[in-house]
């Protein structure tokens, strides 16, 4: 094939933001190429420099062997079919398809042979009279591409044309769009940040993201093996994970070694290392190469949508105590006040600065008057030390309603998880069952009242808390000591099957060597 | 709904007051002779008769449809340009212009007619001339607000579109942004002819004594002859040239958006 257009080391910024990073990218006669990213990655830009309607800061773009950065878009051999179809309101069908004809001057018979022959080409005939604002979405896009092919372009650019649609719709465009790309035998360059449309339509995939261009191939290729974890994660469903290449052909990830195909590795070269789900089978635990129990299961139509855990979470567990709360009743200011016992980190007391407020909210102190009315509470005293040691908080309204709670200053153990990097953490806690029934969102509630936090070892960076496990019913609690668990994510796969299965059940995963797929490291620029 | 019918009354009473029965009065004072009472209608045609019989007033006529036909053709030629300059501005300069603009139209025509008839002075320039000047300065920023509103308005990828298909710079506005701004151009014409073809106060205080146009007519034969009757007359001899006029406009605006 023919080397019809060359990118070469197109730069390109807006308000001193880098848009496109040195582009280099060459397209051949008559393919389908799809230019793919999320929104930002720079693709749009690229297709409007081709266009002619943006300049690059740096760097050329060949056409057909001729440079073409000084080449008005008029005077370019491309047309566009731009997202929002950009249809002339003041022309019917007929007319904005004839536009480019005109301006060519091309005879009356002429034209009317072209434009109908286009009509058909893109199935509106009869279409012609009618007015384009008062056409459907797709069939202001037959109109938009049926306005572009007839000028006989080289190229064809299409900015996330389908974009609009719905469903259904997209997919028939899709075909459509494919079948007029192979009868009239021209590039088309299409620009999507749908993986499904990509995969579907194109000879080739651009992937791209922040400005440069990740990986170039067929489909296949870019699904099959993706040069890094970005692409897979961009191009159909992934399950990633850090792995150590041990030697060609050996990779250790979960703590275990795995036969795989790739080499041509550094030895012990960190990579990630990605499993497609529908290459994972569920068997039973004792012939997987892992074993996990099922979290969730989705029904996807065709298939269901396991995740299945193999290695739990980094967890702390801590006693909850449901007590009777007594609220206190002021006679002479007919005001209710009460609060609960509460336990306090004494690193919180040492670094964090903790203000009233900070206690009123840990004891869940408040008060209200005989119509229900909150009261807002005008003075806390304490005789708090940092130390750890049982203390006494008052908590008092403006007309001297008062009560008095016990402050447990404690020094919690932390589980700290050295193997996978997690400290957890978590307090005992106060709590009366009204507070507990009342609760929306229990779950959230349980990380608040224990103050449930995790962390990343090495940067402090906070995990999140994913997992609350309690075996009480919110509903119906009496008071006593509760276990509750606060776990972080762990290791989980996602997998894709036609068997049944249900959460809880254990099973065993199985996959080749050829199911595994090594990755170099994505280089960051921070 | 009924609720929302019963919450018009106000306005439909205020409407039939001071618009349908001024109106309707105009209507029987053309149609009638001086000395009617309430019981006693005297009907006449002779003030239509009157009017379009006298080569002088038929001489007025003219030159108020000339001068404002002329203001109109000149603000147009002007105000196009200076409308799509503006358009293609920021968008913080647009406002900016667009203030500039109505700026002039905060401060009393009448103040800035004044201001004109000294500047004018010092030209010696025929009355025509003079009033021309004043009312193409009066009623320009209606023609370019109308026409930049229609041009911003417009989705400018539509511009993209026309140079991706081979159309050129004029090209593009031959065949875009004008016919585009049509209606626009349509607003202007009319918001600038209405008062142009009645206006009183520009012919009247830049003119000199002895020019007259149509509205100075209407205001002598009210405020000096009296003759309530012929002023009205002439009054509805007027609405009927303008509604005819804008009926004219919109047909020929209709037209040109099925070609």
């Amino acid at each position: 094939m023919r080397k019809l257009i060359e990118f070469r080391n197109i730069v390109k910024s807006f308000d001193g933001q880098l848009v496109l990073k040195g582009v280099n990218l060459n397209i051949y006669e008559n393919e389908f190429v799809t230019l793919l990213g999320p929104s930002g990655c720079g693709k749009t830009t690229l297709l409007r420099i081709l266009g002619g309607f943006l300049e690059q800061d740096e760097g050329t773009v060949i056409f057909d062997g001729q440079c073409i950065d000084k080449v008005p878009p008029y005077r370019r051999e491309i047309n566009t079919v731009f997202q929002r179809y950009a249809l002339f309101p003041h022309l019917n069908v007929y007319e904005n398809i004839a536009f480019g004809l005109r301006i060519k001057k091309l005879g009356e018979d002429i034209i009317a042979q072209k434009v109908n022959r286009m009509l058909s080409l893109v199935n509106l005939e009869g279409y012609g009279k009618r007015n384009v604002t008062k056409l459907s979405g797709g069939q202001q896009q037959r109109v938009a591409i049926a306005r572009a092919l007839v000028n006989e372009p080289n190229v064809l650019l299409l900015d996330e044309p389908l974009g609009a649609l719905d469903l259904k719709l997209r997919k028939e465009m899709q075909r459509e769009l494919k079948r007029i790309q192979q009868e009239v035998g021209i590039t088309f360059i299409y620009v999507t940040h749908d993986q499904e449309e990509a995969l579907t339509m194109s000879d080739k995939i651009v992937v791209m993201n922040a400005g440069e261009i990740e990986q170039i191939g067929t489909p296949l290729e870019i699904y099959n093996e993706p040069a890094n974890a970005y692409v897979a994660r961009f191009i159909g469903e992934s399950n990633i994970v850090n792995g150590t290449m041990l030697e060609d052909y050996k990779v250790r990830f979960d703590d275990k070694n795995f036969d795989c195909v790739d080499f041509g590795f550094k030895e012990n070269e960190p990579v990630d290392v990605l499993i497609r789900p529908e290459d994972i089978a569920i068997v039973k635990p004792k012939d997987g190469v892992m074993r996990g129990e099922v979290k969730s299961v989705v029904f996807k139509g065709v298939h269901y949508e396991l995740m299945v855990e193999t290695r739990t979470g980094t967890s702390k567990t801590v006693e909850m105590h449901v007590v009777t709360q007594h609220d206190l009743y002021n006679d002479q200011a007919q005001e209710k006040i009460s609060a609960n016992d509460f336990y306090v980190d004494l690193d919180d007391l040492e670094n964090k600065d903790l203000t009233d407020q900070d206690f009123i909210s840990i004891a869940n102190a408040q008060a209200w008057d005989e119509d229900n009315r909150d009261i807002s509470l005008t003075h806390v005293t304490h005789n708090i030390q940092k130390q750890t040691g049982v203390y006494s908080i008052t908590f008092g309204t403006e007309k001297k309603t008062e009560v008095t709670v016990k402050v447990y200053v404690i020094h919690p153990e932390y589980v700290e998880d050295a193997r996978h990097n997690i400290g957890i953490s978590a307090l005992d806690f106060f709590i009366t069952a009204d507070e507990i029934m009342e609760s929306m969102a229990i779950s959230t509630d349980l990380k608040t009242w224990a103050s449930a936090e995790a962390w990343n070892l090495q940067d402090d960076s906070p995990v999140d808390i994913t997992d609350v496990k309690f075996d009480f019913d919110p509903a119906t609690i009496q008071e006593g000591t509760y276990e509750i668990t606060f776990a972080t994510q762990g290791r989980e796969y996602k997998i894709e099957t036609t068997s049944a299965h249900e959460a809880g059940d254990r099973v065993g995963l199985s996959f080749g060597p050829d199911d595994i797929h090594v990755m170099h490291k994505e280089v960051t620029d921070a | 709904m009924k609720s929302f019918f019963r919450m018009s009354y106000p306005y439909i009473l205020w409407i039939a007051i001071f618009i349908v029965a001024p109106m309707v009065m105009i209507l029987l004072y053309a149609l009638s002779r001086t000395g009617n009472s309430t019981l006693t209608f005297q009907f006449t045609l002779e003030n239509f008769t009157k009017f379009f019989r006298d080569a002088t007033f038929m001489r007025v006529l003219f030159t108020s449809l000339r001068i404002a036909f002329l203001t109109t053709v000149f603000c147009l030629l002007i105000g196009y340009p200076a409308a799509l300059f503006i358009a293609n501005l920021s968008e913080r300069a647009q406002t900016m212009m667009v203030l500039l603009l109505t700026l002039p139209m905060w401060i009393n025509m009448l103040l800035k007619t004044y201001a004109w008839r000294g500047i004018l002075l010092n030209f010696d320039l025929e009355s025509e001339m003079k009033v021309f000047i004043g009312m193409v300065y009066d009623f320009l920023p209606y023609m370019i607000i109308q026409i930049h509103t229609a041009i911003a308005k417009m989705d400018r990828e539509l511009l993209t579109a026309s140079y991706d298909l081979g159309a050129n710079k004029w090209k593009t506005f031959r065949r875009v942004t004008l016919p585009l701004s049509v209606p626009g151009i349509i607003s202007g014409i009319t918001l600038v002819f209405l008062p142009a073809v009645s206006s009183f106060v520009i012919p009247k205080l830049l003119g000199g004594g002895d020019y007259v146009l149509i509205g100075n007519l209407i205001e002598i034969y009210f405020l000096q002859a009296g003759d309530w009757n012929f002023g009205s007359a002439i009054s509805l001899i007027m609405a009927l040239i303008i509604i005819a006029s804008m009926w004219l406009t919109r047909k020929l605006d209709r037209s040109e958006q099925e070609a």
